[in-house]
This record gives structure tokens, sequence and C-alpha cells, in this order.
């Protein structure tokens, strides 16, 4: 025994097992209480013989001390203490933050699975919480409440079901139930791969947060809580207020790490006997340094396994029973009911926490399996975020294993953009003094969703806890846009280590309400940052949206061709050549240059038919390679068929006719060039309907 | 044939074709090459910034034209010619051992607006007339700079966008209008607006049910956009030597293509001239527009699909009672 502050601890321990006061065993020894006071706190070693005689006096063998061996524990040991009321006659009527939440299961599953979150062990391994509801009856059930004391409980019961008051209510159904049908529904949340309910008993750690304290939150700075409401939520699903606690510590306390068991009872005021009571009760070994308070005591597993709170493995972690447990939404009422809603909640807080890359542990794993009298109904089932996330699961993965795109190309392609964060400045400095970051870029993920899915276009919003804050419906979206889910990780959960992504964490910590389901203005944000903060907050709020619109809005645009629809009415080609025009046209010319130099020429016309006769200009043009090509005149236009001249220098078509010919020779004198020099044609225009 | 000779000309076809094309020195891929269109896109979008492209060119020529006593002082060469720039390049072309015509034609980029036409053309002293055309390609290549993929098939231009964005501000003041037709400028395009709540949605969906709307809505927009670019190529319209000129580029496309239904018993020269006196006259009134409107629905197909568009819209309505 060479470490004094093991003994102390040890010493304390057997005496309060023991229920002896420090000054008890100073008279047994006859030394001074302070000398005792000394041993406890470690800042001195009894001498051998009196070391004999605490152990005789604590009934252990000869060299326990040496070893540490533990006094015998007995279950009489362990008893229930409850808090008497104020002095003053105040009466608390109920545990006020209870009634900060709605004590439905989703909320708890959300509210507890978020404290093992926050308290994982082993940061390269998943913390494994898993969800067991167990109605138990018979044999089991009497084995369970005398376990429990319950004897000693009934009489706090009966005088705390005051059908006048909610939390009355609550526990006077609960007792009529347990009555009526001599069962007992049970929901224990264990966490394995978590630190467990380390820490003094009274002082500062995680132990007394949990068990002794009122909105106490022990948690580092990128935790999902920051209240420590959530613990109210697993009292308020009990519907006798109690609560069983068995935990295994990471970092051992007295020197022992297994099944330190306490039970937490939560009456309001009462009247038993003579006696008033008011708020907690405990269910512990009484501490005679503190007045017969219960504190918590290691456990033998016999013990554990008749109070239901047997661990699955030496993992470390923490059980809670929740006895009497229901659902205060009243919504889910059979195991099986029950069952599927912590399932359908784990599900939807925690999706991304289950959620990792390919070959790599994820952050979380969570189990949900129902019992009676330990028959399985409902076998284990372990929430898969793919099953009940199937877009948003796929966006996360693909941003851990890095394989987003820019653009939205295929129907499982994972878009991954920005939204940038203002961060305002703080009231106080940081004692650090260094410069606070200006902004922050939160990423956002976006990926087309099945037509299964009956709540599209929402993004969901997360920081470091990968738990899902607020949900946000992306309204305005274009219509066929495809339908889509989003997921936007601000603060640590950009991946980033950088000052920004700590500031954002805290900024948007600071911006969630004791729920955790939204990012708004709050009493935190007001008092810790400066003016503006609340802007910056909603700027964010509405830049999300319009990134979200961006995504899919370009994503449409698939290039510069234009809807195919439209694309086959605005060809620019040229006409199809009409077999036969509407016109009539010049199917052929013949022609030589007589001895004078003008064109002699035979000229063959097609004619459309129609009733009224078509009458055109014959015209000779000289070709030019471009721009207007000059007239001729002609010398003479002689009608060799179909035809007739009008006004001497019309034809005049025979009326039904399809075919003309007609001759002509043209005037030298009107020639732009000599006829040799130059190509020529022949053509038809319309008379001017003016001119005639 | 229309075209009168007034000399002797060569009787066999001749015929033109691309062999390759580089891009300062780099090999075009054949696939911007088309051999059934007739079309060499320069436009590659990895390289946009070519200085120069040599284009090589084959011609083959009849056998009567090398024999003897036929034809003298034969030469064959490759007329690039762009309306828009009045450039023209004459490369001659040199013969081969077996018998074809090859040549080089270089272009400089900046000497380019967009699209150059080739010809082949064989000249040859006729009656003592030196460099007479004896024969010249029925059909021409088309170089084009500006596009890449090698087609002649052109559509006026669409594209999406916000109407109401800040990149946009010359749509700006047609937030509210669900397409806009810009008839300005070298290029036609129809804006179609992707602030309009439901458009791109009906115009790009791919489902039976949206069919008919989709193509009812395409009609109208096709109308509008015919109309519109009518009106604007009847003022491209030029006069030279009291003769209306057709105006090139995408307004004579347009009016090649309009022309016929506007004025049906015309020939395009005829309704050329008609379409611009009516214009300068000041007619712009009742019958004309009639018919425009006319024309531009035919293009736009819209009775059909109309017609379409109102079937279903009945059968849905029977369904309902």
């Amino acid at each position: 025994m060479d470490d004094s502050n093991d003994f102390g601890i040890w010493l304390g321990r057997q005496l309060r097992r023991q229920g002896m006061s420090q000054a008890e065993l100073a008279q047994r020894l006859d030394v001074t209480r302070a000398a005792v006071s000394a041993w406890v706190t470690g800042r001195a070693v009894p001498r051998l013989e009196k070391i004999r005689t605490i152990e005789e006096i604590l009934g252990l063998m000869t060299g326990s001390v040496m070893t540490l061996d533990e006094v015998p524990d007995s279950a009489g040991n362990v008893v229930w203490y409850h808090r008497p009321a104020h002095r003053d006659g105040g009466r608390e009527l109920g545990n006020a933050a209870a009634f900060a939440f709605d004590s439905d299961l989703r909320v708890l599953a959300r509210e507890a699975t978020q404290n093992s979150l926050d308290e994982r062990w082993d940061k390269s391994r998943e913390v494994r919480v898993r969800y067991t509801l167990h109605e138990i009856s018979g044999e089991r059930l009497y084995r369970f409440l005398d376990a429990l004391h319950w004897n000693d409980l009934e009489a706090h019961y009966e005088a705390a079901a005051d059908r006048s008051t909610k939390v009355g209510r609550i526990i006077a159904n609960g007792l009529q139930e347990l009555r009526e049908k001599s069962s007992l529904l049970l929901l224990r949340i264990d966490d394995y791969n978590a630190y467990g309910l380390d820490g003094p008993e009274y002082g500062d750690g995680r132990f007394a947060a949990v068990v002794r304290r009122q909105l106490d939150s022990l948690k580092s700075s990128t935790a999902g809580g920051s209240y420590g409401l959530g613990k109210a939520t697993i009292w308020a699903a009990s519907r006798l207020g109690l609560v069983l606690i068995n935990s295994t510590l990471a970092e051992p306390h007295e020197g022992r790490a297994a099944r330190r068991v306490i039970g937490r009872l939560d009456l309001p005021w009462r009247q038993v006997g003579d006696d008033a009571y008011a708020g907690p009760s405990w269910l512990g070994e009484p501490d005679a340094e503190r007045g017969g308070t219960a504190c918590s005591w290691w456990a033998d597993t016999e013990t554990v396994q008749s109070l239901e709170l047997t661990r699955k493995s030496d993992a470390p972690g923490t059980s809670f029973l929740i006895v009497g447990a229901h659902d205060g939404s009243g919504e889910a009422t059979t195991l099986e009911e029950m069952h599927a809603a912590l399932v359908k909640g784990l599900a939807e807080s925690f999706w991304a926490s289950m959620v990792s890359a390919e070959k790599t542990k994820p952050m979380l794993e969570a189990s949900v399996v129902a019992l009676r009298d330990g028959q399985v109904i409902r076998p284990e089932e372990r929430v898969n975020p793919d099953k009940y996330e199937p877009a948003r699961s796929r966006a996360l993965r693909a941003f851990y294993e890095g394989s987003t795109v820019d653009e939205l190309t295929s129907a499982d392609a994972v878009v991954k953009t920005t939204v940038r964060l203002g961060l305002p400045t703080l009231r106080e400095r940081p004692a650090g003094g260094e410069a606070q970051p200006a902004e922050h870029d939160a990423i956002l993920l976006l990926t087309p969703t099945d037509g299964e899915d009956d709540a599209p276009n929402k993004i969901v919003c997360m920081r470091s806890s990968r738990m899902t804050v607020m949900t946000r419906t992306v309204s305005d979206v274009p219509m066929g846009a495809p339908r889509f889910q989003a997921v936007l990780l601000a603060g640590v959960a950009t991946g980033s280590s950088a000052s920004d992504a700590y500031a954002a964490e805290a900024f948007l910590r600071a911006a969630e309400p004791p729920e955790h389901n939204d990012w708004k203005k709050t009493d935190d944000l007001t008092a810790l940052y400066a003016r503006g903060a609340v802007a910056r907050i909603n700027d964010f709020r509405t830049a999300m949206l319009q990134e979200a619109r961006r995504l899919v809005r370009s994503s449409e645009r698939k290039s510069d061709d234009g809807p195919a629809a439209l694309r086959d009415l605005l060809s620019l080609d040229p006409p199809p050549i009409q077999r036969i025009p509407g016109f009539p046209t010049v199917r052929q010319v013949e022609g030589v240059i007589r001895g004078d130099g003008a064109w002699q020429v035979r000229v063959e016309i097609r004619l459309p038919e129609r009733e009224d006769p078509w009458v055109m200009v014959p015209v000779l043009r000289f070709l030019t390679r471009s721009g207007p090509k000059p007239r001729a005149q002609w010398a003479e236009i002689v009608p060799e068929s179909g035809c007739e001249l009008v006004d001497g220098e019309l034809l005049k078509f025979t009326s039904g006719g399809k075919t003309a010919v007609f001759t002509g020779v043209s005037d030298v004198t009107s020639h732009p060039v000599t006829a040799q020099m130059a190509l020529a044609e022949v053509d038809l225009m319309s008379t001017k309907e003016t001119a005639s | 044939m229309k075209t009168l000779f007034p000399y002797r000309t060569l009787f066999g076809e001749i015929s033109l074709e691309v062999k390759e094309a580089r891009l300062d020195g780099k090999l075009l891929p054949l696939t911007m090459i088309s051999v059934m269109e007739r079309v060499v896109a320069l436009h590659q979008i990895e390289r946009d910034d070519w200085e120069r492209a040599r284009v090589v060119f084959r011609m083959r020529t009849p056998e009567e034209l090398m024999k003897p006593d036929e034809w003298a002082d034969v030469a064959c060469a490759a007329v690039l010619a762009e309306k828009k720039t009045n450039l023209r390049i004459v490369t001659p072309l040199k013969r081969q051992p077996d018998g074809s015509w090859i040549g080089v034609i270089e272009l400089h980029r900046d000497w380019h607006l967009g699209q150059a036409e080739v010809e082949g053309l064989v000249t040859a002293t006729v009656d003592g007339v030196a460099g007479r055309v004896i024969a010249r390609t029925e059909r021409h290549w088309t170089v084009d700079l500006q596009v890449h993929t090698p087609t002649r098939k052109k559509t006026v231009k669409t594209l999406w966008a916000d109407f109401a964005s800040d990149d946009n501000p010359y749509l700006n003041p047609y937030r509210m209008d669900p397409w806009a037709i810009e008839a300005a400028g070298d290029e036609p395009i129809v804006y179609l607006n992707s602030g309009f709540e439901g458009l791109q949605f009906i115009l790009e969906s791919n489902t039976r049910a949206d069919r008919a709307v989709q193509d009812t809505l395409a009609g109208q927009i096709a109308t509008d956009c015919w109309t519109a670019l009518f009106n604007t190529a009847t003022y491209a319209i030029d006069v030279e030597d009291d003769q209306p000129q057709w105006p090139g580029g995408w307004h004579e496309s347009v009016l090649r293509r309009m022309l016929p239904d506007v004025f049906p018993n015309h020939s395009p020269d005829d309704a050329l001239s008609e379409i611009f006196e009516r214009r300068s006259a000041g007619e712009g009134g009742g019958e004309l527009q009639t018919q425009i409107l006319h024309a531009a629905i035919k293009q736009a197909r819209t009775s059909k699909s109309l017609g379409t568009f109102i079937r279903t819209l009945r059968t849905i309505a029977k369904e309902e009672m």
C-alpha cells in the first residue's frame, strides 16, 4: 500500500458501506476526528496497529487493508433517501426542466443518444447505443420491485399521486397501471464506449452533473448539449419519475470501474407521515458524513441483475433504466409501437452519425430491441441510415469519400457547394486576445432523391455532433427541378479544424434553443455576441435556401441547344426545293450569241396549273460574282406556245397550261458588257400589280 | 438551268474534297470534317487560341480536261470567299501524279468572322480569252470558325437565362415575360426565362403527358420568333441599282424560309422585291401582317400542335366527367 490516497478513498468507502461516520470511527479507535479525516482525504496514513483495529471494526480479514478488500456488500445497506422539504415552506410540484421538452420517445431518443455521442470515449471507434424495451411481470417483476425497495417507496407515491397536478396525474396513472396489469415497462438505454459516470459523488464530474444537478452540463465546446436539460427527458419518460443508473467507468474512481449504481427518483412535494419531502430522492448507500444522504455504490452482479441493470459487456458506458416508461405524446402505446417510434426517432436524428466512408467506423451505432419477460418480441434492429435516409446518407458518404461533383449530372450524384456564415464579434474578447475569424464557409451537399421520398426538397443542418439541428424546406424550387435532399454541415462538421470552424461551432451552439432544434435568436446569442449576431443567423438561413435553389436550377442547363421541342421549329436551313413550285419557273434556256453580239434565246417555262392566267415579265440578266445582276432589254419576244405577248413585254400564259415556250433576242445596246464576256440568265418576274 | 454560257464549258463534273485540316500545325480530328455535309468545323473548345488553319483540298476533274487539243492553259483553283468580310482568296491547286489536284488554303483567324465558302474552279483559255471558268463545283464547302460540329444545320439559338438576374441586365425589363427574342446583330437569340415558373419544366419534360402542352408552347414561342425575325429581316434588304438584294446571313435564311408562305405565288426573287416594296411604301399594315403571321404559324407548325393539345384537353375533360 504505497499510495495514501488509495487508502483514504478505500477507507471512506468502507465507512459509508457500514453506515459509520468518521467521528464514530475516531471514537472507537481513540483518535481525534481530524486524524480520521486526514486518513480519508489521503493526507496521512494510520500506523500499522491502527490498521489492524480498523480491519476489526469493519469486520474484515487481517490484511484486507493491504489488498484494499471490500466490506461485503449487502443490499441491506442500500436505502432510499428523500430530500426533506424546504424549511421555508416552498414547494416544487415537479421538475421544471422536464417541462422544457415534449416527453415523447423521439425526443428521449434524441437527447439520450446525444449525451452518449458527446461522451464517446475512444474516438477512433463508434459509441454503441442500445435501447431495450422490456415489459416485466410475475416473479421477475416482484424480484425487481424487491431490489428496488418498492415497499419504502409506496407511501411516497401514494402521497405524490395527486391528480390535481400535472406530475401527480402521471404518477397516479403509472401506479394504477402497475397495479391493474401487474406489469411494468422498463426502457433501458445503454451506451458502450462512453466515459461513464466518473468523478466524485458530490463534486464536479460527470456523475454529479447527471445524478445530482439540474441544468448543469459538463460538455466540451463541440458537444450537442449545452444546458444539461437533456437528462430531464430521461426522467420525464418515466411515469414514476424513477430512473436507475449503472455505469462502467472508463477512468476508475476510488480504484473501481464496474457497476457504479444509483437510483434517482423525481417526485413533487409530498407529505408522508409527519414529514414533508420535496425534490429528488436517491437510492444508494447512506452517507453518514452527509446526514444519511444516499450515494452511489459498487454493486455486485446479483443486485445488478435483479435491478435489470446487467450490462452486455465490460466496455465503459452507462445504463439508464427508465422505470414505468411511456410515450408522453400518447402515440405509441404498445411495445411494438414504441419500438418503431424509437427506431424512427433514432434514424431521424442520428442517421448522419451512423454514416461513414467505406472501411471506416461511424461515430454511432444504435439499435432497439423489445422484450417481454426476457422473450424477444421485436428482434434487435440496428438502425440503418441507408434504409431510413437513403439520399441524405448517400450525400454524406460521398462527402466523406470525396466523390462529390460540382454539377448535378446523374440520379445519384452528390453536389457540393458552400454557404457563407458571417461570424459576429464576441462581446468579450477571449482571454487569448487573438482576432476572431469573420466568416466561415459551411458545406452544402445536395443529391436527387427518388419518387418514394414523401418529404423531398429539405435541407437538414448539423454541426460537429452530426445531429440534425433543423430541417428546412426549400420553397420556390423551380417547377420540374429534380426532387432532392440536402445536408448542410457547419463548423467542425465541415472537416475543417481551422479557427473559423470552432468559432462557427460556438456561434451556432449559442443560437440553439435548449432542444437544439433550430438556429435562431436566443438569449445566449444576444448575451455572448455583439449586435448583428441575429442578422448573421438570418442571412445564413436565407443563403442556404438560395444556394440549394441555385444548384437545382443550374443542374437543368443541359446545353446551349435549348429545348428539343423548340429546336425543330427554329431551323434556318434553306427550305426544301419544291418539286412543283407555286410560281412559273424557267425550266431550260438555250442560247447563242448572234453575229451582232445579241443573245438569241429559246426559253421553256413550267407553270403551276391555275384558272387565273399567269402574267410574267421575262428578264435577261448578266451574271456578276456579287451584287446586283445588270439587266439587259429585249429587242423582241416571240411567244412560241402556251403564251401570248401583252403590252409588248409581258407574257400572259394560257389559263390552266403547264408549259410554255418563247424565244427572244436581246437589245445589244442595253448589254452591260459584251455578251461573250459574261454568263447570262433568263428569269421570270411577276408584274407589279400597281402597273396593271 | 437558266444560265447561258457564251463560250464552251467542261461537260463533266468536278469534285472537291477536304483531305485534312490543321490548326497551328495540329491535325484536326476527322470528326470535325464532314464529307456528307461538306463542312469543316474549326471551333474547338479545347483549342481556342489558334491563329492559322490550313485546309488541304483535293479536286478531281473529268478526263476530258487533260485530253490533248481539248483545253488550253488548264488551271484549277480553290476559291475561298466570305460574304461578311468580302474576303476572297484564290489558291492554285497542283496537279498530282494520280491526276487529282491538291492545294492548301490558309485561314488566318483574325481575317474571318464566321463562315467561309470554298468552291473549286477550273479555268482555261477559251476563244483566245485566258482564265475563263469552264467548270465549278456544284456544292460548296463551308469552313466554319464558330461551330464545333461539322453541320450545315442552322437553327435559331435558344438560351435559358434568368431574366431577373443581375448577370443579364439587358433582360431585366422583361423579367415577367416567359421569353424574349433578340433579333439584332449577327445572331438572333431566343431567350427563355428560366426564372419563369414552370417554363423550363414544360419545355424540357420527357413525359408523354406533358407532350401536348410542350409542343403547343414551343409552337407559340416559335411563332413569336419567326414573326420578329421576319420583320427584322425585311429591314435588312438593301437595294442596289433598284434591285432588292438578298441580305445574306440569317436574315436571308429567314426570308428564304418564309417568303414562299408570305407570297406563295411568287418566286423567291419576286417575293423579295414584293416585300421590299411593301415595306418602303409604308404598307406594313393589314393584309401583309396577316400573311406574315400565316407564314410564322406555318414555320412553327402551330396548327398541328395546337390541334393535338385541344384534343388532349377534351379527352381529359371527358375522363373527369
